[in-house]
C-alpha cells in the first residue's frame, strides 16, 4: 500500500513542485531573455518569445571594457569595469577578513572559559537583529565625520605628499570604509555558524595535539581548522553573497569611484529613462561572480569530516 | 586515609627513563574535591596499571601527569624535577586516548609523524621512525590511508603508533581497548604485552577492566572514591587484599562475602554465619584474635570452594544450587546460603542438579577476613 503511493505521487505534488520551479527560475529567465532584447522590444510587450536578440545591452553595460567601440553608442555612461572591480574587492576582502576573525572569535567562544563569555556569545546574536536601516544614518554620520584623518596629521600629510590630493580622508567614500562596515554586519553570524562547527570537533583532538606537542596556535590551525572547512565554506557563501548583493549601505557610503555593481544599475534609472535592456544585462553579469563563487566554495562542503577521529 | 602501601622495586642497570612520582596530589572540581592526596612511586620502565571503578579519579590522575588537568595542590616529579606546570608538550609524554583521536584529516603516517613534523626532525628520520613503527605494529600497508578508512583495531593500533613514533620517555594510555569488541580487545591485550617486551619505558595504562590490569600490571594500583586503595604486583594484590574492595574488585568472578561472627570453641576460632560454621586456619585465627565475638566479613574467592559431599564438618559450606551458568571447562554456580547469594566456580563435569543442597570444602588459605567497619583486612 504505501509503497505504491511512493512509487506515484499525487499530481497535486507535481503541481506544486511545477509551480515552486516556476517561482525560482522564471524571473531569471525573463531577465536572460530581456538581457538580448532591444528596450523597444521590452517595453512594447507583444513580442514574447520571437524577436531579433542583440548583444547591444551587454555592449553597452560592458563599454568601458571592450576592445572596440560599439557603434551605437556614441558615449560610454555605465562603467561597469570599474564597478565590478570594486564589488570585487570589497566582495573579497570583507569575506576574508569575516572569516579569519570569525573563525578565531567563534574558537575562543567556544572553547575557552572566560568571563562574560555568555554575554558575548548572546551579544553576537543580539547585533544580527539589528536591522541594516538601522544602523545607516549613524554610521553614514560616523564615516563622514568622526573617522577622518586631518589633513595635516602624519597621515594625511603622507597621503598628501604621496598621492597629492587634499590629504584628509574619511572613512565614507573608501574601499576600507565599505569593507568596515560588511565585516561588522557578517560577524556575528559567521561567529555563531562557526561555533557549531567547532563543538562538534572532539576535544580530544585537540588534546592529543597538545600532547603531541603543539602549542594553541598549531592546535587551532593544523587541527581544528582542517576540520571546520565545511562551516568556513558555508560562511563564505553566506558573507560573500550579502557583500556583493548589498545595496543600502553601499549606496550611502560609495562615492562615484568606489560603488559597487548594485549601485551602478540603479543609478542607470533616470527620470526620463530606465534602460531595462542594459538593467537586465547588467544583472546578469552580476550573478555571475557569486555562482563561480559559491560553485567553489561548495566543493569544500562535505559531510562527516570528523569520521573517523574518534570512536563512539 | 586508607592504608597505602610503597613498594621499592630497584631500577634496573640499564635505567635511563625519568621516574614519575606524585606527591599528595588533588584535584577539585569547584567545591568537589574528586582526588584526595594521591602519593604513588613509579619505578623507570615499569607498567603501572590504574584500576578501579568509573568514578574512582582514575583518568583524572593520568590527564592531570599529562597535562591536560591542572593539579589543585600537590605536585608531580619526574625524577626530583617538578612538572606541574608544565604544558603537555614539556613533559617527554606520549598518550593514547581512549576514542583514538585520530586526526581526521590526515592519513596514516601523517598521524603517525604529526609529533614528529612539529619537532621540524629530518624529513629522512620521520621516514625512518614511521616505517619503523608501521612495521612493528603490521601497519605498513595501511600508511596512505585515512583513520575513516580503517576498522577500529587498525585504528587503535594508529593510535598506539602515534605514541610509539615518539621516543618519549612516558606512555600513557587511558582506557585504550574500552572500545573493541571482546575478541579484538583480547587480541591487542596480548599484543599490548608483547609491544610492552620490546619497548622498555614508562608506561602508566588505566582500565576499569580488572582483566586487563592483571594480564599487564608490574603493578596495579586499585583506586576508589579519590583514593588509592592498595598497589603492588597483581599477585600480592590478588592473595593479600588489603581490604574488601580491593577483595571485591580484583579476581573474576568476584569474591563472596558473607556475615559472620568469629567464636571461640574448644581452643579453636571459628567464623559463624548463617548456615555455616568454619574453623580459622591457625595463623589467621592469630590475626583475627581482637576480633573474637565481634562481627565480620567472611570473603571467599568463588575458585577456592571445592566440591566435596563427604567434607569434614568444620571445614565446609553446604550451599543450595540456584543458578548454572555454563561456560566452557568451568561452570559458575550462584547459590544461595541463607538467603546471600554465593558464586561458585567448578569444573564443568561435576556433576549437579538446580535445586540440590551441595557441600563445599572451604580451602584454608582462601579465607580472607574484613572488620566490618573499617573494611580492611584482618
Amino acid at each position: 500500500m504505501s509503497s505504491a503511493s511512493n512509487d506515484r505521487p499525487n499530481p497535486a505534488f507535481y503541481a506544486l513542485l511545477g509551480t515552486l520551479i516556476f517561482m525560482a527560475i522564471g524571473p531569471v529567465v525573463l531577465m536572460f531573455v530581456n538581457s538580448f532584447k532591444l528596450d523597444i522590444d521590452i517595453i512594447s510587450g507583444t513580442s514574447g518569445l520571437f524577436f531579433l536578440p542583440t548583444i547591444q545591452n551587454y555592449e553597452a553595460a560592458l563599454c568601458d571594457v571592450l576592445w572596440y567601440e560599439p557603434e551605437h553608442l556614441d558615449y560610454c555612461a555605465i562603467r561597469f569595469g570599474g564597478a565590478f572591480k570594486n564589488s570585487i574587492i570589497i566582495a573579497l576582502i570583507s569575506t576574508v577578513l569575516t572569516l579569519v576573525i570569525g573563525c578565531m572569535a567563534a574558537y575562543g567562544i567556544t572553547r575557552f572559559r572566560f568571563m562574560g563569555r555568555d554575554t558575548v556569545s548572546f551579544a553576537t546574536l543580539a547585533v544580527r537583529m539589528v536591522p541594516p536601516a538601522v544602523l545607516l544614518v549613524p554610521v553614514f554620520g560616523l564615516w563622514n565625520n568622526t573617522f577622518c584623518l586631518d589633513r595635516d596629521g602624519m597621515i594625511g600629510g603622507f597621503i598628501r605628499d604621496t598621492f597629492g590630493g587634499r590629504g584628509d580622508v574619511c572613512l565614507a567614500g573608501t574601499h576600507s570604509g565599505i569593507i568596515l562596515i560588511y565585516v561588522a554586519m557578517n560577524l556575528p553570524f559567521v561567529i555563531w555558524i562557526l561555533q557549531s562547527f567547532i563543538v562538534q570537533v572532539p576535544r580530544s583532538l585537540e588534546e592529543a595535539a597538545r600532547v603531541d606537542g603543539a602549542n594553541p596556535f598549531q592546535v587551532f590551525y593544523m587541527v581544528v581548522l582542517p576540520l571546520i572547512k565545511p562551516g568556513l565554506a558555508a560562511a563564505a557563501i553566506f558573507t560573500f553573497r550579502i557583500a556583493w548583493n548589498e545595496y543600502l549601505l553601499a549606496s550611502a557610503l560609495a562615492d562615484r569611484d568606489t560603488k559597487t555593481v548594485p549601485i551602478l544599475i540603479v543609478n542607470n534609472t533616470s527620470e526620463f529613462n530606465i534602460e531595462w535592456g542594459v538593467i537586465m544585462a547588467t544583472g546578469m553579469l552580476l550573478a555571475i561572480p557569486p555562482i563561480i563563487f559559491t560553485l567553489i566554495a561548495s566543493k569544500q562542503i562535505i559531510t562527516g569530516m570528523t569520521a573517523g577521529a574518534v570512536k563512539g | 586515609m586508607l592504608p597505602v602501601t610503597l613498594i621499592s622495586i630497584n631500577n634496573g642497570p640499564n635505567a635511563a627513563m625519568p621516574r614519575i612520582q606524585l606527591a599528595n596530589l588533588t584535584k577539585s572540581y569547584g567545591d568537589v574535591e574528586v582526588l584526595h592526596g594521591i602519593d604513588l612511586e613509579m619505578a623507570d620502565t615499569e607498567f603501572t596499571v590504574l584500576v578501579g571503578p568509573s568514578g574512582c579519579g582514575k583518568s583524572t590522575t593520568l590527564r592531570m601527569i599529562a597535562g591536560l588537568e591542572t593539579v589543585t595542590s600537590g605536585e608531580i616529579y619526574m625524577d626530583d624535577q617538578r612538572i606541574s606546570h608544565l604544558e603537555p608538550k614539556d613533559r617527554d609524554l606520549a598518550m593514547v586516548f581512549q576514542d583514538y583521536a585520530l586526526y581526521p584529516h590526515m592519513n596514516v603516517a601523517r598521524n603517525m609523524s604529526f609529533a614528529l613534523r612539529l619537532e621540524k626532525r629530518p624529513k629522512a628520520e620521520i621516514n625512518a621512525k614511521v616505517a619503523e613503527v608501521a612495521e612493528m605494529l603490521g601497519l605498513t600497508e595501511y600508511l596512505l590511508r585515512k583513520p575513516a578508512e580503517l576498522s577500529g583495531g587498525q585504528r587503535q593500533r594508529v593510535a598506539m603508533g602515534r605514541a610509539l613514533t615518539r621516543d618519549s620517555a612516558t606512555f600513557l594510555f587511558d582506557e585504550p581497548l574500552s572500545n573493541l569488541d571482546a575478541k579484538l580487545r583480547g587480541q591487542m591485550r596480548a599484543e599490548l604485552a608483547i609491544m610492552r617486551q620490546k619497548v622498555r619505558k614508562n608506561m602508566i595504562y588505566v582500565t576499569h577492566d580488572q582483566i586487563e590490569a592483571m594480564t599487564l600490571a608490574d603493578r596495579i594500583v586499585v583506586m576508589h572514591s579519590g583514593h588509592i586503595q592498595q598497589q603492588g604486583t597483581p599477585q600480592e594484590l590478588f592473595m593479600r587484599p588489603v581490604n574488601k574492595f580491593v577483595a571485591g574488585f580484583l579476581g573474576s568472578p568476584p569474591m563472596n562475602f558473607l556475615k559472620a561472627v568469629l567464636e571461640s570453641e574448644g581452643g579453636q576460632t571459628v567464623a559463624a554465619g548463617e548456615g555455616f560454621r568454619i574453623a580459622l586456619p591457625a595463623e589467621l585465627a592469630d590475626r583475627a584474635r581482637g576480633f573474637v565475638g565481634k562481627e565480620v566479613f567472611f570473603g571467599i574467592r568463588p575458585s577456592d570452594l571445592d566440591f566435596s559431599p563427604d567434607g569434614a564438618e568444620g571445614h565446609c559450606i553446604d550451599l543450595r544450587v540456584a543458578v548454572s551458568e555454563y561456560i566452557g571447562a568451568q561452570s559458575v554456580l550462584i547459590c544461595d546460603c541463607a538467603g546471600e547469594s554465593v558464586t561458585v566456580e567448578v569444573k564443568s563435569e561435576t556433576p549437579i542438579a538446580l535445586g540440590e543442597t551441595l557441600r563445599f570444602t572451604v580451602r584454608d588459605d582462601g579465607i580472607h577476613l574484613f572488620d566490618c567497619i573499617t573494611e580492611g583486612a584482618i
